[in-house]
């Protein structure tokens, strides 16, 4: 009973750390029906920059904090301006799909040699925000994980204000839902789609980070987050947010119970079938909505 | 107000609109008739910067606008009600409303817009907080117009503004049209194929036939049959 | 003048495979030979590949995958069985294409564009620990090594004429598919978006059959790959190859019968100027893969056409001086 309640709370930890990863993918193609597939190499610029800060002072929580700014403003440019330069003019062509799917994918691969050249292959972690467990009832905790979970809550709950009460939050939700209605009213589309891009990277580098202090991180580690990524949302729902967050605590849930009871290399088997049984019974996931 | 020289516009690959011209003055009501398929929606959509025109010139207000996005376009005060009315049916009518105050001009009166716009359709008091997938057609034709009306323009494009609707809905969205240009004084452009509800608001017409004017004429000069004529 | 530019693009194409047919004669190097071979069997790679991606739509990221798959079919029968590769080597095919169709092709081509890259982008990255958990067929992290030639005590010049032979026929049943009435309605209904579906052809069956040829292909290839070679390991299934072979369709022309192997020339015999760059390698085939989807979509097929009517322009206005 100890071990199912404690494999169940890790489950939901690392489900919270997934969904935060697929939030940045669903976003975007909720918004813009571009699938980002080199998001797995956004989280870890984010991881990267975080580190740089960690890694150069001698007060760690500042210095993090500061990184963490730092990652978010590069990231958003980065977002805004490689839509403005290279996703918006793929669009305008006919084969868009693939040429963004493509290019995506290139950059990706670019971008991870890139950090290879700079940081090396060798493994790295950030440092954990704050040292030491805590017992509640049969369930051991330790804070750093509580805080990973209030941070997440906490970024959930403040991208629904985002939506829901900001204009250009509002603007997204009418991009999503009607391109023609959103133009008719005055909606700058490629401005939004941009604004889009920026969000969504500055999301998936929150979770590059998070992911980054609760496991560890090399230049390769970006491919890994991405597959799971995708599994997520394609189980929760292209384009759907909600979805995203349910299915990745549901998979994280998952993940836990089958290493508890069958072992770590079950894993990621059981990740693909879901995966295969979710397309074919249900390719719009299980909410399947939008945004 | 609106001055529309020789455009030429495309739908796919089919020359759709050739040589077009046509003027639209201060507060007038003009109505735009025409077969299906013969241009009337592709003209509207290259008047409000959703298309572009291959060749000629659109001066709204002595601007050119020939080349401007849509968004520039509804900020100068062009409104456009597409046909296929395009809400966001996962949104509640007032946030539909809202959104259609979404250019920098129309931010600072949404307060007035929405008194006004709840006065003409008070139905759609009623709904604000449905969502607008769940509304009927003549209700999501109303909030179509409200939105457009909410970017404060001052010449309101509505395509076929009565289709899909039964006699006694047709009669109050034309009432509402009429009391808009009334009291607002927001000029309109109307394509519609109920002639009679049409003509019986309507300054001007004009009969568009393979994307170009057959005539245009006062409508207390037009004769019916005329125009029936015209669409066979 | 048409008639005339397509005769030169015909007499330079039989120029090149007669060229192609007479190299080995010419006392090449056993390298530039191996250089040769690759080229053929990466250029079948890649226009299958391009087949799905560039003429018919279907977003798959996959195909290193299906090449894997036929390798390892092709090389694991000849190697523990004993068995002709002129029987294995079919064989690959044949399970590589079942395969392929069942588990890949009948879930993802109901579904949109995306769902089919992502679907066979993960099919491909789960093979490498299929192959891991199947150590003792497979050879596991290790691979295959010693996989028996086409015949005992072959040389280098017949290798290469074999792997020849096939990529003409190959590049024949290519050309034949794209030319059919399903390949020219694909190509119709690429060009327009318009004529979407009202061509009369049932599109989730005809996209399922170029699935399977596509993949059956790219089986064979692979079968030739590894009886070329004589090995194979998940390093095929790494990133590299994958990134080459999408290079080579890109910098071709995505969409282009000649394009993916013009592609597979430039890339075969550049990756070896490239391996100078050392770990830079990937970046630069990254940067090179999103510098021609962004500036220059029509890869070197889009330079041919505009070469060629400019040549067509010079010709022209040679003969109204005249």
């Amino acid at each position: 009973m100890e071990s199912f309640l404690n494999a169940l709370v890790s489950g939901l930890i690392s489900g919270s750390l997934y969904a935060a990863m697929a939030l940045g993918l669903t976003i975007i193609y909720g918004i813009s029906r571009i699938f980002n597939f080199g998001h797995g190499v956004i989280a870890l610029i984010g991881a990267y920059i975080a580190w740089i800060f960690v890694q150069n002072s001698k007060i760690a929580d500042t210095s993090l904090l500061l990184g963490i700014l730092v990652a978010i403003v590069f990231l958003f440019l980065l977002g805004f301006l490689l839509y403005r330069y290279t996703m918006n003019p793929l669009m305008k062509k006919p084969n868009w799909e693939i040429s963004t799917v493509l290019f995506m994918l290139g950059l990706g691969i670019l971008l991870e040699n890139v950090i290879l050249q700079i940081f090396g292959p060798r493994v790295k972690s950030i440092p954990v925000f704050k040292e030491g467990n805590i017992r509640i009832g049969m369930v051991q905790i330790n804070w750093h994980e509580i805080i990973i979970i209030f941070i997440v809550i906490l970024a959930i709950f403040l991208l629904n204000l985002f939506f829901k009460h900001t204009r250009s939050g509002q603007a997204m939700r009418a991009v999503a839902q009607s391109i023609p209605g959103a133009k008719v009213v005055g909606i700058d589309i490629e401005k939004i789609f941009g604004y889009t891009f920026g969000l969504a990277f500055v999301v998936t580098g929150i979770s590059g980070i998070l992911l980054g202090t609760k496991y560890y991180m090399n230049p390769h580690i970006g491919w890994e987050w991405m597959v799971k990524g995708f599994v997520i949302v394609c189980f929760g729902g292209l384009g759907s947010t909600n979805g995203a967050i349910y299915a990745a605590l549901i998979l994280g849930v998952v993940e836990a119970l089958a290493t508890l009871f069958l072992s770590a290399m079950w894993v990621w088997p059981i990740w693909f079938a879901i995966f295969m049984i979710v397309l074919l019974i249900r390719p719009q996931g299980i909410l399947g909505g939008r945004v | 107000m609106l001055k529309v020289d020789s455009i030429n516009g495309y739908y796919a690959d089919l020359h759709v609109i050739k040589n077009l011209s046509l003027r639209i003055d201060q507060g007038e009501v003009v109505a735009l008739f025409g077969p299906n398929g013969h241009g009337k929606s592709t003209l509207l959509k290259i008047l409000c910067g959703l298309q572009h025109p291959k060749s000629g010139t659109i001066l709204f207000n002595g601007e050119n606008i020939t080349a401007y996005p849509s968004h520039r376009i509804v900020e100068l005060g062009i409104a456009y009600i597409p046909e296929a009315r395009d809400l966001f049916g996962d949104m509640t009518v007032m946030e539909n409303l809202n959104l259609g105050a979404y250019n920098k001009r129309a931010r600072h009166s949404i307060p007035q817009n929405l008194e006004f716009v709840f006065e003409i359709f008070p139905r759609l008091f009623e709904r604000k907080n449905q969502l607008c997938s769940t509304l009927s057609g003549g209700e999501s034709r109303m909030v179509a117009v409200a939105r457009g009306l909410m970017s404060e323009p001052s010449l309101l494009m509505v395509d076929e503004p009565s289709i899909g609707l039964s006699p006694s809905l047709r009669s109050s969205v034309f009432e509402a049209l009429a009391k808009i240009n009334r009291e607002k004084g927001i000029t309109l452009l109307i394509v519609e194929q109920e002639i009679r509800d049409a003509l019986s608001m309507a300054n001007r017409i004009y009969m568009i036939k393979k994307g170009e004017i057959l005539f245009e004429k006062p409508s207390a000069e037009v004769d019916i049959n005329e125009i029936e004529k015209a669409y066979f | 003048m048409k008639k005339i530019i397509s005769n030169w693009q015909a007499s330079f194409v039989a120029a090149i495979v007669i060229f192609l047919a007479a190299y080995p004669l010419l006392g090449p190097s056993s390298y530039l030979k191996h250089l040769f071979i690759l080229f053929f069997i990466w250029s079948v790679v890649a226009a299958y590949w391009n087949l799905l991606n560039g003429y018919v739509g279907i977003n798959s990221l996959g195909n290193i995958g299906f090449l894997a798959i036929g390798g390892y079919t092709s090389g694991i029968l000849a190697l523990r069985f004993g068995l002709s590769p002129l029987i294995t080597i079919p064989i690959g095919g044949v399970v590589t294409g079942l395969l392929v169709t069942l588990f890949l092709g009948f879930p993802a081509l109901r579904l949109s564009g995306i769902y089919i890259a992502l679907l066979t982008l993960i099919f491909a990255d789960s093979l490498p620990s299929i192959l891991t958990q199947t150590r003792d067929i497979t050879g596991g992290g290790m691979g295959l090594h010693e996989i028996p030639p086409f015949f005992p005590g072959m040389e280098k010049v017949h290798t290469y004429y074999i792997c020849f032979v096939f990529f003409l026929i190959a590049m024949l049943i290519l050309y034949k598919v794209i030319h059919s009435k399903t390949g020219l309605a694909f190509v119709a209904m690429r060009d327009s978006e318009n004529l979407a579906n009202t061509l009369g052809i049932n599109r989730y069956q005809e996209r399922l059959k170029v699935f399977a040829i596509s993949s059956f292909m790219t089986g064979i290839a692979g079968g030739f790959y590894v009886h070329s070679l004589g090995d194979i390991s998940p390093t095929t299934l790494s990133i590299e190859p994958f990134l080459l072979a999408l290079a080579m369709i890109e910098l071709g022309g995505i969409g282009t019968f000649f394009g993916p192997i013009l592609g597979a020339g430039v890339i075969v015999f550049g990756n070896e100027f490239l391996r100078l760059a050392g770990t830079l390698r990937l970046t630069l085939l990254g940067a090179l893969i999103c510098g021609v989807i962004l500036f220059y979509p029509g890869g070197i097929m889009q330079l041919v056409e505009e070469l060629g009517t400019r040549i067509k322009v010079l010709f022209n206005r040679k003969k109204v001086t005249e």
